[in-house]
């Protein structure tokens, strides 16, 4: 019933009237909401939350985060998506359609004049004052040119739509527009969610949007040195929308770099691969521009690519969007654009702005404090950032302080009307068969074409917490909605499919390479994962057998020697509590609390590698009760069960998850690697300690003591044990198995690297299999002794080869000579 | 001393880096190359880099200021950077009366918009010459009121010449001027940097002058070759008269004894040398400039 499903859904009143998305002035659904309308009131309450449940699911399934950096917890926040899509009639929509694309011309027209002849400023349409004091005028890219005359490959606008019904342009975004790639990922969801009225409805598709960019990309690129090659620039996982960074990557075909993966040699901007470098010629930007190049921009910037300037001013690499693209960010610029519409377009604005006046003129200045209760202010250089302040929430002597800031430095604040922001329908998710109302606000796309500017048919809606919220933030726990374009006329499949299935260009495209910093990160990934397993079955073996079972002691004395020898204990530290320390405490540097966090942030840095299982089986260990706590002997020896079980998870998805390609053999000698230094360390101490003792417990180590009683069916002897532990080649946790299986890897990269270092692997392996077992395999031989240290040093040292040969070095220094 | 004659004058700058490890890459920025003004003709200029650049080019920054960008794309552990340069200065034209500042700064925010499209980037805050309470407060303390423009700037210059301490010790390259006024000490960046952000402060265009001065021996010693150092001093506009040159860390105008390396918003703009290098480890670095006179 109707009535039902509007029973909490807030109706406005005369006095606070706001735009109501689904509801018309009569209380009726309109015209394009009856089919979604009809269909909710149709649906059952299971169907209704089993809806949910599936935009939930996917989400959870796709990864889809948002970082919030104010948030403690941080990352990783999931991505909250309303299963209701916002619905626009194909009328209104061409009305915006245009009104965007004529905004994201003048918005590059007045960049071009901005970084060229700066004509506008000359003859005072744009307040120099208002450029040059801005921090997002980048100096250096002045009279740099740009391919095809586009800076703005890539342009957002925040639309709100006023009580009348009007939509008003809140803010433009031309730094690199956030959030396309959450639009498409939204309707990868929702879609599938309503699937019978996706098509009944004959919603416009977005795929060709993302076709468009990445032709125009292709298109402006310079071309030479190879197949070209676009990447997607991020500022690495930390920023807020990573998440999309990654989906957009894959989904455009381009790869994934930082800038550290990037460097300029020859007036030329190259990929870091370990194949070597890959000539890069367009790079879709999501760092700041500021950022971009510390040479000539922010000197300060650990991100950029040193030398990207030049190359940019040379034309040997296209960047997108164009540096400087950021100065039109801040609101300050809305004011003015009517008459620089007139101006530069001899049109009249299609898409107003809302009523924005920049303070650093005097007249606009007086006329904002005049009315100072109906604007919010907003900084206008990102240089001097603040939150929001909202003129009618100022209690008299906040307002006094307010005032006398905006007066002090009137340059540094926009004000802007309040726009009471429209409400949709959001599924109540606790009832399923209610709809609350949200205030919501539209981010649109546009990208540049050969031919003007292309607008992705739908966008990002994204809701308020409440219904009658005054800004929507995702930093501040917003949703979002899919937007649905409904169109009269039938929607272009054909075209959309075309497009979303992969073409023979896509098959003969050459992949672009192991980027050296992914190669690196995978191997610290291999070696801290068997790190945290050796540790975890160290000090498993040290707390049953040295605290529990301390009277047995044939085996305590080597059992403790090898946990002070690995650095779980001080010299003369007592081990009951080191141990636990060692365990669970992250602040000590050598426990297995400490490699996990390591672990955790290189899987962290490889989240667009690994699969998101392997991310949540680390944080699974790591949020668990015990983790960072002081926890008691029994409780820390289930905490290692629990903490092995997830380890070996891991080594699972590694085994049976991931293509056998370089960057798996990266990982997998980084995990051989570390097995076979910590098995040599094991074995040597036990030799040396242990003559006399026992060495069941070495067995238990390294997790063959079933093995061993399976073929042995006695007590465990050293011979047996030293064999199954040394030389069975079968024993995936034998010495010979971890240099066997790294000569192994290494032969293979050789076709494709050169040597690589396995000659160091050599003569080890020879001494160990010259080892005679009735003479060497017991505790005392020297020669035993030996060839497992030599074993041991190999590991490290192929582990510095490898560095050398194949990681990226960011080390990068800045240099400044001053003046006296 | 010489005022209405021309005087010429060699300057040799000479950076050398020592890096502590190899460095695989290294990428630079000169600002060391001077340029022509009114009052200054370079007749002379070329620069070497020790090991040769892997490439370079020349350029003209947007404050129109010579540049030169060097890349060295192979191991290297020192980097010697010489600069020469041949210079002509001529004294500066000088009016004696100028309006108040009061009336300069009132001049100026009501100028037409073609003289505002010019000064609004010395008004304007930057990154290390930002406006502050403070600034503004000591420079109105040392403007007075209703002072000749150049006498009250001057006044300005001669205060922070008395106040703040010369101390290399007191700042870095990045020190802030908040910092530095605050604790009244550092080097002549420091105090160029200070002048401009108590001009810009209260609305006075200033722009940051790198360059370098002529140092007297003491009397009876030779000149010392590399025993100079690169210098930075303030400009700033008055109508009438263009852009007058004021030396904080010497309590004077610019003169004759002045060499002009080019200017901008603050040091970051024209920064002698700066840049990026891959590798390095630790650094040390040794700037040995010498200006001499020549004789005509």
């Amino acid at each position: 019933m109707p009535q039902e499903l509007l029973q909490t859904y807030p109706q406005s009143a005369q006095s606070d009237w706001r735009f109501d998305e689904l509801l018309d002035a009569s209380g009726a659904p309109r015209a394009h909401w009856k089919r979604l309308f009809g269909a909710m009131v149709e649906a059952t309450p299971q169907q209704m939350r089993e809806r949910v449940a599936s935009v939930d699911r996917q989400v959870r399934e796709n990864g889809v985060t948002y970082n919030v950096y104010a948030d403690p917890k941080g990352l990783d926040r999931p991505w909250e998506l309303d299963p209701l899509p916002m619905l626009l009639g194909g009328d209104e929509w061409a009305g915006i359609e245009a009104g965007i694309a004529q905004r994201a011309t003048l918005l590059n027209r007045i960049l071009a004049d901005l970084y060229g002849e700066q004509n506008l400023l000359r003859e005072g349409l744009v307040p120099p004052a208002l450029i040059f004091g801005h921090s997002g005028f980048l100096r250096p890219a002045h009279g740099v040119p740009v391919p095809g005359g586009v800076h703005l490959h890539l342009y957002a606008a925040d639309l709100a739509r006023s009580p009348d019904g009007q939509w008003w342009v809140m803010a433009d975004r031309t730094q690199a527009p956030s959030g396309a790639g959450y639009a498409l990922e939204n309707r990868l969801i929702v879609s599938r969610v309503f699937p019978e009225l996706f098509r009944e409805e004959r919603v416009q598709r977005l795929a060709s949007f993302f076709a468009t960019l990445r032709d125009s990309l292709a298109r402006l690129a310079p071309a030479g040195g190879g197949a070209p090659l676009t990447v997607l620039l991020t500022p690495g996982p930390y920023n807020e929308t990573y998440f999309e960074h990654m989906f957009l990557a894959r989904y455009l075909g381009f790869p994934l770099v930082e800038g550290g993966d990037l460097t300029v040699r020859e007036g030329r901007v190259w990929l870091k691969t370990i194949e070597g470098l890959r000539r890069v010629h367009a790079i879709l930007r999501r760092q700041d521009d500021d950022f971009c190049d510390p040479v000539e921009l922010r000197s300060d910037s650990a991100l950029g690519i040193p030398g990207l300037a030049e190359c940019a001013r040379r034309g040997t690499v296209l960047v997108a969007n164009a540096l400087g693209t950021g100065v039109l960010e801040s609101g300050s610029l809305l004011g003015f654009l009517p008459r620089l519409s007139k101006a530069l377009l001899d049109a009249p604005l299609l898409m107003p702005s809302v009523a924005t006046w920049w303070c650093g003129e005097r007249p606009a200045l007086e006329d904002a404090l005049k009315q100072l209760d109906r604007l919010v202010f907003k900084p206008a250089n990102p240089a001097f950032p603040f939150e929001p302040v909202f003129g009618d929430g100022l209690r008299a002597q906040e307002r006094a302080a307010f005032e006398a800031r905006l007066r002090a430095h009137p340059e540094r604040y926009v004000a802007q009307e309040l726009v009471r922001l429209s409400q949709a329908p959001v599924l109540d998710r606790a009832h399923g068969r209610r709809l609350s109302g949200r205030a919501v606000g539209l981010r649109v796309y546009a990208v540049a074409t050969g031919d003007g500017y292309a607008v992705m048919p739908g966008g990002l809606t994204r809701t308020a917490g409440s219904h009658d919220a005054r800004v929507i933030s995702m930093q501040r726990g917003g949703g979002s909605k899919d937007t649905w374009v409904i169109s009269a006329a039938p929607v272009n499949t054909a075209f959309s499919l075309l497009r979303t299935t992969l073409s023979s260009k896509d098959l003969v495209r050459a992949p672009a390479g192991l980027p050296s910093r992914a190669a690196e990160n995978l191997f610290w990934f291999g070696r801290y994962a068997e790190r945290c397993d050796d540790a975890a079955r160290l000090l498993r073996v040290g707390l049953n057998r040295v605290v529990l079972d301390a009277d047995d002691d044939d085996d305590t004395r080597p059992i403790a020697a090898l946990v002070r020898a690995y650095g779980f204990a001080g010299k003369d530290e007592p081990l009951e509590a080191a141990l636990l320390a060692s365990a669970t405490m992250p602040g000590r540097p050598l426990s297995l609390a400490a490699n996990l966090i390591h672990l955790q942030r290189v899987a962290f840095n490889l989240r667009d590698r690994l699969s998101l299982d392997n991310w949540r089986t680390i944080n699974r260990i790591t949020q668990d009760n015990a983790f960072g706590r002081e926890v008691t002997l029994s409780g820390t020896l289930n905490w290692l069960d629990r903490a092995i079980a997830g380890l070996m998870t891991l080594s699972g998805f590694a085994l049976d998850g991931m293509t056998r390609d370089t960057g798996w053999r990266f990982m997998s000698i980084g995990r051989r690697l570390e097995r076979l230094a910590f098995g040599s360390l094991a074995i040597g101490t036990a030799c040396r300690e242990g003559r006399s003792s026992g060495v069941a417990w070495l067995l238990e180590l390294a997790d063959s003591i079933i093995t061993y009683r399976s073929r042995y069916l006695t007590r465990p002897e050293w011979l047996p044990a030293l064999d199954l532990l040394i030389l069975d080649d079968a024993n995936p946790r034998s010495l010979l198995f971890q240099a066997k299986g790294i000569a192994d890897y290494l032969e293979r990269m050789e076709a494709m690297f050169g040597p690589c270092g396995r000659e160091l692997l050599i003569e080890p392996m020879a001494a160990l299999r010259a080892l005679d077992p009735d003479r060497d395999l017991v505790p005392e031989s020297v020669r035993l002794e030996q060839a497992v240290s030599s074993l041991g040093d190999a590991a490290l040292g192929l582990s510095d080869r490898l560095s050398l040969q194949f990681f990226s070095h960011t080390d990068v220094r800045r240099l400044s000579t001053r003046a006296a | 001393m010489t005022s209405s004659t021309t005087c010429r004058y060699r300057v040799t700058h000479e950076t050398a880096y020592e890096y502590g490890a190899m460095v695989t890459s290294g990428r630079h920025l000169l600002h060391l190359a001077p340029r022509d003004t009114e009052w200054q003709t370079v007749v002379e200029h070329r620069w070497k880099s020790d090991p040769d650049p892997t490439e370079s080019s020349e350029d003209h920054d947007y404050f129109g200021n010579r540049i030169a960008r060097l890349a060295i794309d192979r191991p290297h552990d020192r980097l010697v950077l010489t600069s020469e340069s041949l210079v002509d200065v001529r004294a500066r034209g000088r009016s004696v009366a100028t309006p108040t500042w009061e009336v300069v700064r009132e001049a100026i925010a009501n100028a037409p918009i073609a003289r505002q499209f010019e000064l609004a980037q010395y008004v304007a805050p930057s990154a290390f010459a930002p406006v502050f309470t403070e600034a503004a407060a000591y420079a109105k303390r040392h403007l007075g009121t209703g002072k000749a423009w150049v006498d009250a700037l001057l006044g300005l210059a001669r205060a922070i010449n008395a106040e703040f301490e010369f101390d290399p010790d007191a700042t870095a390259v990045g020190t802030p001027v908040r910092t530095v006024l605050a604790r009244r000490r550092g080097v002549c960046q420091d105090f160029a940097q200070v002048m401009t952000s108590c001009l810009r402060s209260i609305g006075l265009p200033a722009r940051y002058v790198s360059g370098y001065i002529l140092t007297t021996p003491p009397p009876g010693k030779p000149r010392l070759v590399g025993a100079d150092a690169s210098h930075a001093w303030v400009s700033s506009w008055c109508p009438g008269i263009g852009w007058v040159d004021f030396d904080p860390t010497n309590a004077k105008l610019a003169t004759t004894e002045f060499v002009t390396l080019g200017w901008g918003r603050d040091f970051e703009d024209v920064t002698p040398m700066r840049g990026v290098v891959l590798g390095g480890g630790g650094q040390e670095i040794e700037v040995r400039v010498t200006m001499m006179p020549v004789e005509g």
